[in-house]
């Protein structure tokens, strides 16, 4: 067995930087410095890079430029939106029980002041139940959002159903793309949404990177106020390499979409059938038709999943337990939760995420590992 | 090459205690161990960051284990029922014979750890067939009176490699090998109290009972807001001040009777009601596994910052013995451990239940 591989399954929490971008970053930074706000030419130079990559941005997303706004995360763009809500006149807002903590928490937070919100349920394949969305519908519903795919158990949602749903009763709808970029295809899914969020590091691009998408005359208030940037919605100095290089890591997502996404299918197949051949009794969770390719997220009954995690952290393979937190313990899964798992699937279940980098060979390798584990 | 793991607390004693495994030649993992889950289920991140840049620096793995459900059930809940009892637990001693060397190091031991580590201030001196549990060597910081329900089995498995250092040297080591944590501030109170509030804490948890404060001739001296906030030889907080009655002198907790919801003051601190030369203690441990000869005298902690007074024991049933110490003893509270000495070496303890005179 080689030790010295280095397996990093775990691209939904974040994946390496693209080889073609970190070259655009290293070129670019030491060249780019100027403050896009300033009239000199060293300003305009930077505010070029900032407006190409917003032009591109839209080109990729298949939206107009004015349409896009650069954020420092999904998370924020997440905020933002829900933030909004502060100031419109319905503060209802109906989401679903799979959200990430970015709209969940968020929530929390904001209900104080003033904004509601009521929480659809899942079935349990981690699909948001739709005529559970409309019943929820209020005549203060001043938002839904439903992401666009799940980053837990990589259920895809119906987002078309959602919108629809939305449409009828004339309520803005918001998707929180973050997963789903690059994985599927975005363009159809964008013109069915009023607001979608989405970030670069899920993509190959950097962190600290994020950006929503608003359909022209859709209301939303600014978040950070300062100096009137990105339309008077985002204050602050525009994070210009950052951006630049988002923009063009998701050119590069999306080009390569179809080619990234036949090798982590045939990486997940080979997976799938290898782990099957070693026990009979795994667990897979979410909705094998209609999910993120490369995502699996399975439980091995009988051994935690911390344990597991840290056998495996021993060998060289980078899983996570899908809901691990900032101090990096994991406790029972919300989303599992809500899918109805039982608590000792959910505390055995982790997930594997793969990526454009990753080979059979690896795979092979993290397949003889289990099998060392579970078969001693 | 023998594998240990140490459990990191993000604190500069297992810092120290990872470095030391590690520059004897040991293959040195760190486990950071969560014993309590906030709401927001990450509040030990601070910790944890700590733990994570110690291990960065020592180029050693860091893993994670929560334990809050066993600790919940297990050391938690004892810890409730024994105030609700109006007594004093100690939930320290509790978590090391539940979760650290119990879950924790059956934990480790199936990760296929050949021992455990801890920054514990104690020493484990193995004898021809035996382990014996010692005081540390800072005599200031000695913590052998939280290990004492450790077993043969538990001290065969551990290593406390601070043993033979004191706090000063501990952080001097951690400042030179750059570990980010050498002037981090000492824990204290209870881990999951932190530095919350105790009384605002334990309130969350219990029913709070208020009801008079009477000295020993039962007058009404004021009320309290629940016996679960007093402890036995507590001075402050009484809120009923000195120069009641003849003397000026402060009062002191001198008892609390449950049935009455009272609680007992006494005034002066060498009142004699505040001192008591006997106690019975059950719930045994001993460190070799068997009760140690009785014909000799010992020495005992009735509290972890007590000094060690000599006593006689005398076994009164299979799990429960008596003990009479030389001079009578400042507030003895049920609930608390005392743990027996003799000299150096840790022999057990058990739990106070009563004491009388």
């Amino acid at each position: 067995m080689e030790k010295q591989l280095n397996c990093y399954f775990d691209h939904s929490a974040t994946t390496p930087l693209d080889l073609a971008i970190s070259e655009w970053i290293k070129r670019t930074q030491g060249e780019i410095y100027g403050n896009p706000s300033s009239s000199h030419a060293v300003g305009r130079k930077a505010k070029n890079i900032l407006e190409l990559a917003r032009k591109q941005m839209a080109e990729v997303l298949g939206c107009h430029s004015k349409e896009i706004i650069f954020t420092g995360s999904g998370t924020e763009a997440n905020n933002s939106v829900l933030h909004s809500l502060l100031f419109q006149e319905k503060k209802h807002v109906v989401t679903s029980a799979i959200e990430h903590p970015a709209i969940l928490s968020t929530l929390q937070h904001l209900e104080p002041l003033g904004l509601s919100y009521s929480i659809a349920g899942v079935d349990s394949r981690g699909k948001v139940n739709l005529s559970e969305i409309e019943k929820l519908i209020q005549t203060d519903t001043g938002l839904i959002t439903i992401m666009t795919a799940n980053n837990e158990v990589g259920t895809i949602q119906p987002i078309s159903e959602c919108s629809d749903l939305a449409k009828a009763h004339n309520i803005p709808f918001h998707s929180d793309a973050v997963q789903a970029l690059g994985k599927i295809s975005i363009q159809i899914l964008l013109e069915q949404v009023d607001l979608m969020s989405f970030s670069a590091h899920k993509f190959y691009g950097p962190k600290g990177v994020g950006c929503l998408y608003k359909k022209e005359n859709t209301n939303l208030h600014s978040f950070v106020y300062g100096g009137g940037q990105e339309s008077n919605l985002r204050g602050g100095t525009e994070n210009i390499i950052g951006i630049g290089a988002m923009a063009l890591a998701a050119q590069l997502a999306v080009e390569q979409i179809k080619e990234t996404t036949d090798h982590i299918k045939v990486l997940e197949y080979q997976f799938i059938t290898g782990i099957k051949t070693i026990r009979d009794d795994i667990v897979f969770h979410g909705n094998s038709k209609s999910h993120i390719p490369g995502l699996i997220s399975f439980a091995a009954p009988g051994m935690d999943n911390q344990k597991l995690l840290t056998l495996l952290d021993r060998e060289n393979i980078f899983v996570s337990s899908g809901s691990a937190c900032h101090s990096g313990l994991s406790t029972p899964s919300k989303i599992l939760e809500a899918m109805d798992i039982s608590e000792s699937l959910n505390l055995s279940t982790i997930r594997v995420s793969f990526g454009k980098h990753n080979t059979d060979k690896e795979v092979q390798y993290f397949l003889s590992v289990l099998k060392k584990i579970w078969m001693g | 090459m023998e594998k240990v793991i140490v459990g990191m607390s993000g604190g500069v004693d297992s810092a120290v205690a990872a470095f030391l495994l590690k520059e004897s030649g040991y293959d040195v993992e760190g486990v950071f161990m969560k014993n309590w889950n906030e709401d927001d289920d990450c509040s030990a991140e601070e910790d944890y960051k700590d733990a994570l840049m110690v291990s960065e620096v020592l180029g050693i793995p860091l893993h994670s284990v929560n334990f809050s459900k066993e600790y919940w059930d297990n050391v938690f809940s004892t810890f409730l029922d024994e105030y609700k009892k109006g007594r004093t637990p100690n939930p320290d001693i509790l978590c090391n014979k539940e979760i650290k060397f119990k879950a924790f190091l059956q934990y480790c031991i199936d990760l296929g750890a050949d021992k455990i580590a801890t920054g514990h201030y104690a020493k484990i001196v193995q004898s021809k067939n035996n382990y014996e549990l010692h005081k540390g060597e800072d005599a200031n910081k000695d913590q052998s009176y939280f290990l004492y329900t450790l077993g043969q089995e538990a001290l065969s498995k551990s290593l406390f490699p601070l043993a033979a250092l004191k706090k000063k040297e501990i952080r001097e080591i951690a400042k030179s090998e750059n570990l980010s944590v050498y002037n981090k501030k000492d824990s204290t109170g209870i881990c999951f109290i932190g530095e919350r509030d105790f009384k605002t804490f334990l309130k969350t948890y219990l029913f709070e009972s208020p009801g008079d404060i009477v000295n020993s001739e039962g007058q009404v001296l004021g009320t309290h807001d629940g016996l679960m906030y007093y402890t036995l030889g507590q001075r402050q907080g009484l809120g009923i001040g000195g120069g009641h009655g003849e003397k000026n002198a402060p009062w002191y907790v001198s008892d609390k009777s449950i049935e009455k919801n009272e609680l007992i003051a006494v005034q002066g601190k060498t009142h004699p009601n505040l001192y008591h030369k006997k106690l019975e203690a059950s719930q045994l441990h001993w460190v070799s596994g068997g009760m140690p000869d009785l014909s000799q005298s010992y020495g005992a902690k009735i509290r972890y910052r007590s000094q060690d007074a000599k006593c006689t024991m005398e076994q009164i049933s299979k799990d429960k013995v008596e003990l009479t110490f030389q001079e009578a003893q400042f507030a003895i509270a049920p609930g608390q451990s005392v743990v027996f000495y003799d000299g150096d070496i840790c022999l057990g303890g058990g739990i106070i239940d009563s004491r009388s005179n």
